[in-house]
């Protein structure tokens, strides 16, 4: 069900996409006039189309294998989303977004300590006072490493003690 | 550039002051355990690899990224071997012959077999990168607009034909890559497409970030809700963690000789096309042997032929899949595909053009391929040495950590929509799976689309078909004209046709063959 669903959602956003944002600007009339070149919208639309008809396909595949089956139903489904609500997979995509959030005001030292320690209990590490430990060593040295060893442009946070502590790593090498 | 010219470019360009050097052994030793971790397949070791190469030009990148490549093929052997569970998919059949030869306490003599199968694979499909890449790039700059697009449209079809049971979601997984790669700015007109108001998708879709949430994050996404992880105590009975690696006698290697042979030709062809890679390699050159051979009772058993076919496969792929990256910009796979992102992101242009201005690519990749797969051996040998340390990394440490090395990757312009994109591509890694999706597939569009459009707007442009008022009708005509205006394109385009509409005939084709 949720394959056939995903599919359906698709198809509408799709279509919603081909009426309403394949362009968002206006063509510069040299390209309106000229029948020689290839018009901005002409390839993502043909693209759509061919995906529309494929899913379309796919959609009338889909209910014709399942066609009896009785985990086929919304009540099947509905069960289903509650045991994936309650798993571990959705809490580390939970902690994930939770990550991409807090990443710019906090920087990367304390969001990769949390992301670290979350995932960590999450994954079944008992000891959250050694972890712990880890997750805020491990955040200071990639830190150092990556952003002043290697070089590599890293969130230093907007918080101001955050920032002139991740400035502070940066200038210990 | 002669051969010869270009073999001492490419010592150079590695050697660098003996810098790049140290930085192709770190990569050979990160790639190696990368592989040999169970859950880190040789794409996602190249994607964490790029992590280091934001700071390098392009060429030590892709020598830093084609050692971790190559090396981590390698790697996925010592645990398929010591475990029965392959570091990397394409290690999968190693474990049917390696394991119970590993059983029987001859595990030192099946990793030897196996490390000495995937240099043998690797050097030779090396050479064949080569001595095959130059010229293929050259015949590709006398090719028309309306060819190259016919190329880069084989390489996506060809994935249709590869993957036969699930077509239709296949060719749904291209088209949409395809589609991802409209976003932001066309490349002709520069009108902004389906960015849905967010600026910062109006530079296109940022390809490093969806590959490594595709291949990073989806993996981990997927061991979390795993119900049993790999453990050290998992390993072979009595080896207590520790194996010494034994080389293969001459007598032996000689017994084998046909199947090293065999294997790193059809290894190397399959690696060429694009999609196809190391697993498939393997997996066919098994088959192959256990077909071809004396003895096929014996394939599964516990016998050295059945390693070397599917050692040796997997790493002449890798030579393979850089063939049709360096001479046409078309990634033969996922881990070339990244390669491909990370030196469109330092500017370099893909294509035929890249190896007559900038031979040292070529040259470069290939020192790099011959020194990681003589090396990679003392290298494994080393860390099946030490595996159980490195196995006994309990998983809710290894997780977050790759975690955070894909936050780095992502993060690589200072830009936060990159993290965010990597959250969002590493769930619908989940979602394009229970949708029967094919992310190769994707990642292929993802890469190819930029280039597919381009051409195919040039020979729009170029067809010899000028009106004045475009009707339908002489809108079909231009496009006819742009795709089999010429015999290489129309040959081209009629092959992929075929191989597009197989899922409609091939029914028929089945139903007639029973028949006669």
């Amino acid at each position: 069900m949720f394959e056939l669903i995903c599919n359906i959602a698709l198809f509408v956003f799709l279509g919603y996409t081909y009426f309403t944002h394949v362009l968002e600007a206006k063509v510069p009339k040299a390209y309106i006039k000229n029948p020689n070149v290839l018009y901005p919208s002409t390839w993502p639309k043909v693209i759509i189309i061919l995906l529309l008809i494929c899913i379309a396909v796919n959609v009338y595949k889909i209910i014709k294998k399942n066609k009896g089956n009785p985990e086929f139903t919304f009540q099947a489904f509905g069960k289903n989303t509650l045991v994936f609500l309650k798993s571990r997979m959705f809490r580390g995509m939970v902690i994930l977004f939770v990550m991409s959030l807090i990443i710019e005001p906090l920087g990367f030292v304390v969001t990769s300590a949390f992301l670290m320690f979350a995932y960590g209990m999450l994954l079944g590490e008992k000891k959250w006072w050694r972890l712990a430990l880890i997750a805020v060593a491990l955040g200071i040295l990639l830190h150092i490493v990556f952003s002043g060893l290697l070089g590599v442009n890293l969130p230093r946070g907007t918080v101001p003690f955050l920032r002139s502590f991740s400035l502070f790593l940066e200038n210990l090498v | 550039m002669s051969l010869g010219e270009m073999f001492v470019s490419g010592l150079s360009a590695v050697w660098g002051g003996g810098s790049m050097f140290l930085m192709v052994i770190v990569a050979i030793v990160l790639g190696t355990i990368f592989g040999a971790l169970p859950g880190v397949s040789a794409t996602m070791a190249v994607a964490l690899g790029l992590t280091f190469t934001y700071t390098m030009g392009p060429v030590p990148a892709i020598v830093f990224l084609t050692a971790i490549y190559c090396s981590s093929i390698t790697g996925g052997s010592i645990t398929a071997i010591l475990f029965k569970i392959p570091g990397v998919p394409s290690s999968a059949p190693t474990t049917f012959d390696g394991y119970p030869m590993a059983q029987r306490g001859e595990a030192g003599k099946a990793l030897g077999i196996a490390l000495l199968a995937s240099a043998i694979g690797g050097l030779f499909s090396a050479i064949v990168m080569f001595l095959l890449s130059a010229p293929l790039s050259k015949a590709a700059l006398a090719f028309g607009q309306g060819d190259l697009f016919a190329i880069t449209f084989l390489g996506l079809s060809i994935l249709v034909v590869l993957d036969t049971e699930h077509i239709l979601t296949t060719i749904i997984s291209g088209l949409l890559g395809l589609l991802l790669a409209c976003i932001g700015q066309d490349p002709m007109a520069g009108v902004a497409r389906m960015t849905f108001g967010q600026n910062s998708l109006l530079s296109g879709m940022e390809m490093i970030p969806v590959l490594i949430g595709l291949f990073a994050v989806t993996e981990v996404l997927k061991q979390t809700s795993a119900k049993k992880r790999l453990s050290a105590e998992d390993g072979v009975a009595g080896s207590k963690g520790r194996v010494n690696t034994k080389m293969p006698t001459l007598k032996e290697l000689w017994g084998i000789k046909w199947v090293l042979l065999r294997c790193s030709v059809v290894g190397t062809i399959v690696g060429i096309l694009p999609g196809a890679g190391a697993t498939i390699a393997s997996f066919m050159c098994y088959t192959m042997e256990n077909k071809l051979s004396k003895y096929p009772e014996k394939f599964g058993t516990g016998i050295i032929d059945g390693i070397a076919a599917s050692e040796t496969a997997n790493n002449a792929a890798t030579g393979g899949a850089m063939v049709p990256l360096l001479s046409l910009g078309i990634p033969g796979g996922n881990a070339a595909a990244v390669m491909a992102s990370a030196l469109a992101l330092k500017g370099v242009q893909m294509g035929p053009l890249l190896l007559t201005n900038q031979p040292e690519y070529l040259s470069a990749t290939f020192i790099t391929m011959i020194i990681t797969n003589i090396l990679m051996v003392i290298v494994a040998i080393g860390i099946a040495k030490v595996f159980a340390q490195i196995l006994a990394v309990p998983y809710y440490y290894l997780g977050p950590i790759i975690l955070l090395l894909a936050i780095i990757g992502s993060f690589s312009e200072g830009n936060f929509v990159g993290v965010s994109v990597m959250v969002i591509a590493g769930v619908m890694g989940i979602v394009v799976k229970y949708m029967h999706l094919n992310s190769a597939a994707i990642v292929l569009g993802l890469v190819l689309g930029g280039m597919c459009e381009s051409h195919f707007a040039r020979a729009f442009q170029s067809a010899h078909i000028v009106t004045h008022e475009l009707n339908f009708g002489d809108h079909l005509a231009k496009v006819f004209g742009a795709l089999f205006g010429n015999p290489i394109s129309a040959v081209i385009m009629t092959a992929c046709i075929l191989m597009l509409l197989s899922p409609l005939y091939m029914p028929f084709v089945k139903k007639l063959r029973k028949a006669k």
